[in-house]
């Protein structure tokens, strides 16, 4: 690995308190969409070469079991993607929270996925991005995983980078039976650009 | 300047964009809005989104839209989920073969000096030129699909497509805990000797009657292939052992009353049947497909022309 890749002691210090702080105030405001408590997992910091990413996944996840999956792309001052791991119970424990009826069709629990996926997605990305004073926008997140093995969620054969940084954080819900991981990858040249901001942070501190 | 030259591309551009407040009220709605739902800005702007379109989902509209309050963030919805927000015509009437404009839209944060959400932007896109491209994409795969998963003969599924389906059904099974399915293996009797003496255009007639006899007995949810040379299996979903016995019967019967015209010749078929339960979570496919085998083979040493169940005994 080069070393303008790695974090020094320092930056991983400030992103792991960076991250500490915005999954925090994320699941504050994920409180105020939900109607109940959210906990998020302290976030697990990582930098991954492309051979080993399944592999960190599955260390995260778990692995062999079959998991639905959404995925989201960030630009901006920091760009990147990001995805929602479901396990097999996917969101349908959480249809009424997110205003949808009953009677829930494939369409509809689909949306779920994508409409749950995209306000875990937002709620930690942008409290990230406020602490570093970086501006971030979003694409609309796809489906890419249904009922699958973690190993469909990247094609490994067609990777067109070396290393990636890889962030965890695990959310659970405490009145409904509900788990997920929000896996946020960053590649190479976006790691350069967090390694800046994060010195930056720590000027002004 | 920029600010006129923004103004108008907002106003004119076909996409469609409007803004709203906390409280829902519209503060932005371009021509493209109000070209589609009829409602000018100057009628618009200052009143509700929901009392303006009564027809939207609300509860789970404002959701989304508080969510780009609280959140800062961005919120989307896409046609292939939800084939629309509002009720627009869109532009193939007459080709489309779609009844409303099919709409992306993105809902997004708008930021004042302190960095607060003070009112959200929405753009909408009409991609319905996009889902009547993936809907005939669709179509055509379909048509593929279906044709390659089809016996040349008797226009009955084939073996690969058949075993496929067992495959789907446990995963159902296991995943939803639905009812348990059967499996019903059909063997027609002697039909070495019908190909002998009538020949293989013979044979062939034979299997396609056959065939069609056993489908005007199914039903729709019933999936139904050819196995091999003369052999036929059945996956009968949500079926347990009283009501595969039932059917097996009537197929049995079906084949066996009346003769097959072939020429100036009658042919005279039996069906030999064996039938097995998928009992979750205890099974492969290989082993109740065993079970049905083993089922038929007692039929057929029994003296044919009769259908019997799977008793564990019987593998002893």
């Amino acid at each position: 690995m080069t070393a303008e890749l790695l974090l020094s002691e320092d930056q991983r210090d400030a992103l792991q308190e960076v991250t500490n702080i915005a999954m925090g105030q994320a699941g504050a405001r994920l409180a105020q969409i939900l109607d109940t408590f959210v906990h998020l997992s302290v976030p697990r910091i990582n930098i991954t070469g492309s051979a080993q990413i399944t592999q960190a996944i599955e260390h995260m996840v778990g692995s062999g079991a079959s998991i639905t999956a959404i995925r989201q792309s960030f630009g901006g001052t920091l760009h990147g993607e990001a995805m929602v791991v479901y396990d097999e119970l996917g969101c349908r424990n959480l249809a009424d929270l997110m205003g949808y009826e009953d009677d829930m069709g494939q369409a509809q629990e689909r949306e779920l996925l994508l409409d749950v996926g995209n306000v875990l997605v937002g709620a930690c990305l942008n409290g990230v991005a406020d602490l570093l004073n970086a501006t971030l926008s979003f694409s609309a997140p796809t489906l890419i995983a249904e009922n699958a093995g973690v190993d469909r969620l990247i094609n490994t054969q067609q990777l067109t980078w070396n290393y990636a940084l890889l962030v965890e954080v695990r959310f659970t819900l405490e009145i409904r039976d509900f788990t997920c991981h929000l896996l946020t990858l960053m590649p190479e040249e976006s790691i350069i650009q967090l390694k800046n901001a994060l010195d930056t942070f720590m000027d002004n501190l | 300047m920029l600010g006129e030259i923004g103004d108008f591309i907002v106003t004119e551009v076909s996409v469609g964009i409007f803004a709203l407040d906390k409280t829902y009220n519209v503060l932005v709605w371009n021509r493209f809005m109000a070209d589609h739902s009829g409602i000018s800005a100057e009628n618009a702007i200052g009143r509700n989104l929901f009392e303006l379109f009564p027809e939207l989902p609300q509860k789970w509209l404002s959701k989304k839209i508080d969510s780009v309050f609280v959140l800062r963030n961005f919120a989307f919805t896409s046609w292939e989920q939800r084939p629309y927000l509002f009720p627009f015509r869109h532009n193939r009437p007459i080709t489309g073969g779609i009844d409303y404009m099919q709409q992306n839209a993105t809902f997004m944060p708008v930021r004042d000096a302190d960095g607060e959400v003070s009112a959200v932007a929405v753009t909408l896109f009409d991609v319905t030129d996009a889902a009547v491209y993936q809907s005939m994409l669709k179509q055509a795969m379909a048509k593929l699909e279906e044709s390659s998963s089809r016996d040349g003969l008797t226009g009955v599924y084939n073996r690969r497509f058949t075993e496929a389906r067992l495959i789907d059904e446990i995963g159902r099974v296991e995943r939803y805990h639905h009812d348990p399915f059967s499996v019903v293996l059909l063997d027609l009797d002697h039909f070495k000797q019908v190909n002998d003496t009538y020949g293989h255009l013979g044979g062939d007639e034979v299997l396609r009657v056959v065939a069609d006899r056993v489908r005007g007995v199914l039903r729709d949810t019933d999936v139904f292939g050819r196995y091999g040379g003369e052999e036929f299996l059945l996956m009968l979903p949500q079926t347990n052992r009283e009501g595969a016995m039932v059917v097996a019967e009537r197929i049995r019967f079906a084949i066996g009353s009346e003769t097959v015209q072939f020429n100036d010749t009658e042919i005279r078929v039996t069906s030999s049947l064996g039938v097995a339960v998928y009992v979750p979570g205890s099974q492969n496919v290989e082993e109740v497909k065993q079970q049905a085998d083993e089922a038929l083979y007692a039929s057929k040493r029994s003296g044919r022309n009769r259908v019997t169940f799977y008793e564990a005994s019987q593998a002893a």
